[in-house]
């Protein structure tokens, strides 16, 4: 066996660090690994390598050989790079996080033209920790993958240097809404909804659009984090996108927002359903929600929350569960107080009045909204999420003799 | 039989898919012939073969309740017919159904009322067939809705004779077979002359 080839290589490497090593050296530890020690060729290069690495306090150089099998790590473009692979990237540290972990020293997102990456630095690794806005060269960090999502492993055999020195430009390349997978995105859309907080250390969560879709969003409560404005467009950098349930979300927390002065179009989210509607769902009508700041959760007809237990004083709000149905296909719908108000003429005051003074109380309110809206047709406009139309309007369907000319037309004309 | 897409209930973050309620005229459900179960379990949903080739679980439908009876001893039931501009639905409410059948108890005739229900083919004693509507919910409704839902039964139906010709969908496929005889420009003209009956 020739070990000359392979001590060439460690050499060369240890010499591009600036660390003269004399291949007869390298050569005389390989042979005795591999000959008196059955150690496979590849294994040995990579010990050697590591240990030089040691001796002359270069950070890790990453295998020579080991289980891939090539000369070192290869230099990629974040957005290249593949989930398994060893890679040296060069990038621009977006934003960090601290971590609950003490086994994380730090982790954030780290970004070049190509593209972002989630990364992770180990407590392990000693790595220098990053700041924001700085570049860095990274060498022999691991590219790993959980559900779905890569994100760079930051280890003891990575080295990062600081390459701030050499100034360049990045500018986030956004992507529309459609085209985000798991991972790191950036777009630009505007706020088309807010919803109410479902966990008190939530800040905000809504819906953002765009022209090609919308996508959920939350912001947990962190300092100097700032709620969005509604109706406003943003550009939103470097977010983390999640996928739960095949459904994907955006994580603000790690992004850069900036409110853009141009509005932004968003028409893919908004649908519109025309139909019967042909069933009104229990726990529609007049319904009691939980008054703790941020829970609005609905509450049972003792005045339980899921969460906060019993509350008296809880406040009245109106909603309607149903089917809309065009014939074709059945819609869940979900109308909110100001659409049930105007599809059954029935005020929050006045179902109030009723569910207050009346024998059957709340199901009084449910039984007269049912009489008013089933069984007819309605328009219904919003959002559709999760199969289920949330409709901020209603309008009644009303009888249109073109429409009624045409289908006489459509009927006779071919008899 | 085989399972398409469609009829399989989507269970998966419960998101469970609710069959449609078509939209058939009178004339055409009275026509009806051929029923079938989908899969073998006991709870798989039992469709009605519309002559315009297309399956249907459940219909909904407006139009005049003229007359209801209750019937039965122990076990009450009401029935009614509800007219529209091609004929009569003969609808059913049961114990089983009791909210259903309180709805049926309190509507006076005449009155327009909208209908959701589940139609199934009975045969009785001399051979013939009927179709029954029983019912899964029953609302006074206006005249305009009743307008409104013959425009929209009428496109419904003009689209299913349109398809009809060319259409390969398992349902039009089977609807040939059970329904050799079928004339599309009985039903064209049965829309025309509900549309017709609309007065401007």
């Amino acid at each position: 066996m020739d070990y000359s080839e392979t001590a060439e290589r460690i050499s060369r490497k240890f010499s591009q660090k600036g660390s003269e090593v004399d291949p007869k050296k390298i050569e005389t530890r390989l042979r005795r690994l591999v000959e008196e020690f059955g150690v496979q060729p590849s294994e040995a290069e990579r010990s050697v390598t590591n240990e030089l690495a040691k001796e002359f306090n270069v950070p890790a150089l990453g295998s020579g050989g080991g289980a891939k099998g090539t000369g070192g790590t290869e230099e990629k473009k974040i957005g290249d790079a593949v989930p398994g692979e060893w890679v040296t990237i060069e990038g621009k540290v977006v934003s960090v996080s601290t971590s609950a972990s003490p086994s994380i020293a730090q982790s954030g997102v780290i970004a070049d033209e190509s593209g972002a990456i989630r990364f992770v630095a180990w407590a392990k690794s000693n790595a220098p920790p990053m700041a924001v806005d700085s570049w860095y060269r990274i060498e022999s960090a691991v590219v790993d993958e959980y559900k779905g999502v890569s994100s760079l492993k930051i280890h003891s055999g990575t080295s990062v240097k600081d390459i701030s020195a050499e100034e360049r430009p990045l500018i986030p390349q956004t992507a529309p809404i459609k085209d985000l997978h798991p991972g790191i995105g950036s777009i630009r859309a505007k706020v088309v909804q807010e919803w109410d907080a479902s966990h008190e250390r939530m800040l905000q969560s809504g819906l953002l659009g765009d022209e090609t879709g919308t996508i959920k969003f939350v912001i947990w409560k962190e300092p100097g984090k700032e709620r969005l404005e509604i109706g406003a467009a943003y550009a939103i950098y470097y977010a983390q996108v999640d996928e739960f349930n095949g459904r994907l979300s955006l994580n603000l927390n790690t992004a850069i927002i900036m409110q853009e002065e141009t509005d932004i179009p968003v028409s893919g989210g908004e649908t519109s359903v025309r139909g019967a509607i042909v069933h009104i769902a229990p726990g529609s009508g007049i319904i009691k929600r939980c008054p703790v700041e941020g829970c609005n959760r609905a509450l049972s007809r003792q005045n339980y929350c899921p969460v906060h237990e019993i509350q008296p004083n809880f406040h009245y709000d109106l909603r309607i569960k149903g089917w809309l149905d065009d014939g074709e296909k059945t819609h869940n719908i979900l109308l909110q107080r100001e659409a049930v108000e105007s599809l059954t003429g029935i005020s929050l005051e006045a179902a109030k009045e009723i569910a207050e003074n009346n024998p059957l109380g709340m199901d009084e309110v449910f039984l007269r909204m049912r009489d008013a809206v089933l069984g007819r047709y309605f328009i219904c406009k919003g959002r559709e999420i999760d199969n289920r139309l949330l409709a901020t309007a209603c309008e009644r369907v009303r009888f249109e003799s073109g429409e009624h000319a045409t289908l006489l037309n459509r009927a006779g004309g071919a008899a | 039989m085989s399972m398409n897409a469609r009829d399989m209930p989507d269970r998966r973050d419960g998101a469970f898919k609710r069959e449609p309620a078509l939209r058939v005229f009178a004339a055409e459900l009275r026509e009806c012939r051929y029923q079938f179960r989908e899969g073998e379990d006991e709870k798989s949903p039992t469709f009605v073969l519309l002559p315009t080739g297309e399956r249907s679980n459940r219909i909904f439908l407006v139009g005049t309740l003229t007359e209801k009876q209750r019937q039965g001893e122990q076990n009450i039931f009401y029935r009614g017919r509800v007219v529209d501009p091609t004929g009569t639905f003969f609808i059913m409410a049961g114990s089983y159904q009791p909210e259903a059948m309180q709805q049926l108890a309190k509507v006076e005739t005449p009155a327009f009322v909208a209908v959701i229900g589940k139609p199934s083919l009975y045969q009785k004693p001399d051979g013939g067939f009927t179709v029954t509507v029983r019912v899964e919910s029953i609302t006074v409704v206006d005249k305009e809705t009743r307008e409104i839902w013959t425009l929209d039964t009428a496109a419904r139906t003009l689209g299913r004779l349109d398809a009809l010709p060319t259409g390969s969908s398992p349902d039009i496929v089977k609807a040939k077979e059970q329904y050799p005889t079928v004339d599309s420009a009985v039903y064209r003209k049965m829309a025309y002359d509900a549309l017709a009956q609309i007065k401007m």
